[in-house]
């Protein structure tokens, strides 16, 4: 099951209460802190073993777009993750106060066009079945990711 | 990550190891491009104890194949372990790179 990535409207923001949360400096050393505990918390979810890594992965991606974008390479701000094990599956909150993320981004390169760049996208929404930002936040992004569990033949 | 560059055969294996991320790629950008720079072809990069790379560090390499390109030469990329293979492949990057599965094999291609 994969839904479209989709923009909180109007939509109360989900509880985070149990969430498990780390803030690091926008500095890309420690995108590998990020990624030991998104693997931790995805196993803990009891995601499959391809699918944490993926899950890593695309946890990681959004995180060093928040950098890229966001901060614009600033290494001095904060980014906050925020992992939930859910009854459906396992959340991930990424929040930042940098500029707001401009839509087109959102679409990524076709995998066609061989050239640097505009993957990182595609690996986020590989990986997980919501994709959305939070509109409502007033200053910066709020980007949400959840993947639901699936049945013994899905993956 | 570490990078280890050898000679083999008179021919140029640039050895990777660690995590190839978003911190790791400029410093692994600067040395495959000087390389590249040098028009040093064939370069062969072992990805054998590789454990990690994200989309950085394969934007770092689909511009080291421009680069090899520009002037006729070749990149070969070798030993890519199944879970880095994976991200290739759904890039569809696993057509666009000479991929082999060893050193050797890609020396005596």
């Amino acid at each position: 099951m994969t839904l479209p990535w989709w923009n909180w409207h109007g939509t109360a923001l989900p509880d985070m209460k149990g969430a498990v949360s780390i803030t690091i400096p926008s500095h890309p050393k420690y995108l590998s802190v990020v990624r030991a505990l998104t693997s931790r918390m995805a196993e803990l979810a009891d995601m499959p073993g391809p699918e944490v890594d993926k899950i890593r992965l695309a946890v990681d991606e959004a995180c060093s777009n928040v950098i890229k974008y966001a901060y614009k390479g600033d290494t001095g701000r904060k980014i906050v993750v925020k992992f939930r094990v859910i009854r459906t599956g396992f959340e991930v909150v990424i929040e930042d106060t940098g500029e707001k993320t401009d839509p087109s981004f959102i679409a990524g390169r076709d995998l066609d066009d061989v050239r640097p760049g505009g993957l990182g996208i595609h690996l986020i929404k590989r990986a997980f079945d919501v994709f959305g930002f939070d509109e409502k936040k007033k200053k910066g992004n709020r980007l949400r990711l959840i993947r639901y569990k699936r049945g013994n033949n899905e993956n | 990550m570490k990078i280890e560059i050898s000679d083999h055969k008179g021919k140029k294996v640039m050895a990777l190891s660690g995590e190839i991320d978003m911190h790791e790629s400029p410093y692994l950008r600067k040395e495959l491009m000087a390389l590249v720079g040098k028009k040093t072809t064939p370069l062969v990069v072992d990805f054998q104890a590789v454990s990690y790379i994200d989309s950085s560090g394969i934007a770092t390499f689909v511009e080291g194949l421009k680069g090899m390109m520009a002037f006729g030469g070749k990149l070969q990329l070798v030993s890519i372990p199944a879970g880095i293979m994976e991200i290739f492949s759904f890039s569809k990057l696993d057509k666009v790179f000479e991929i082999h599965g060893s050193v050797d094999d890609a020396l005596n291609s």
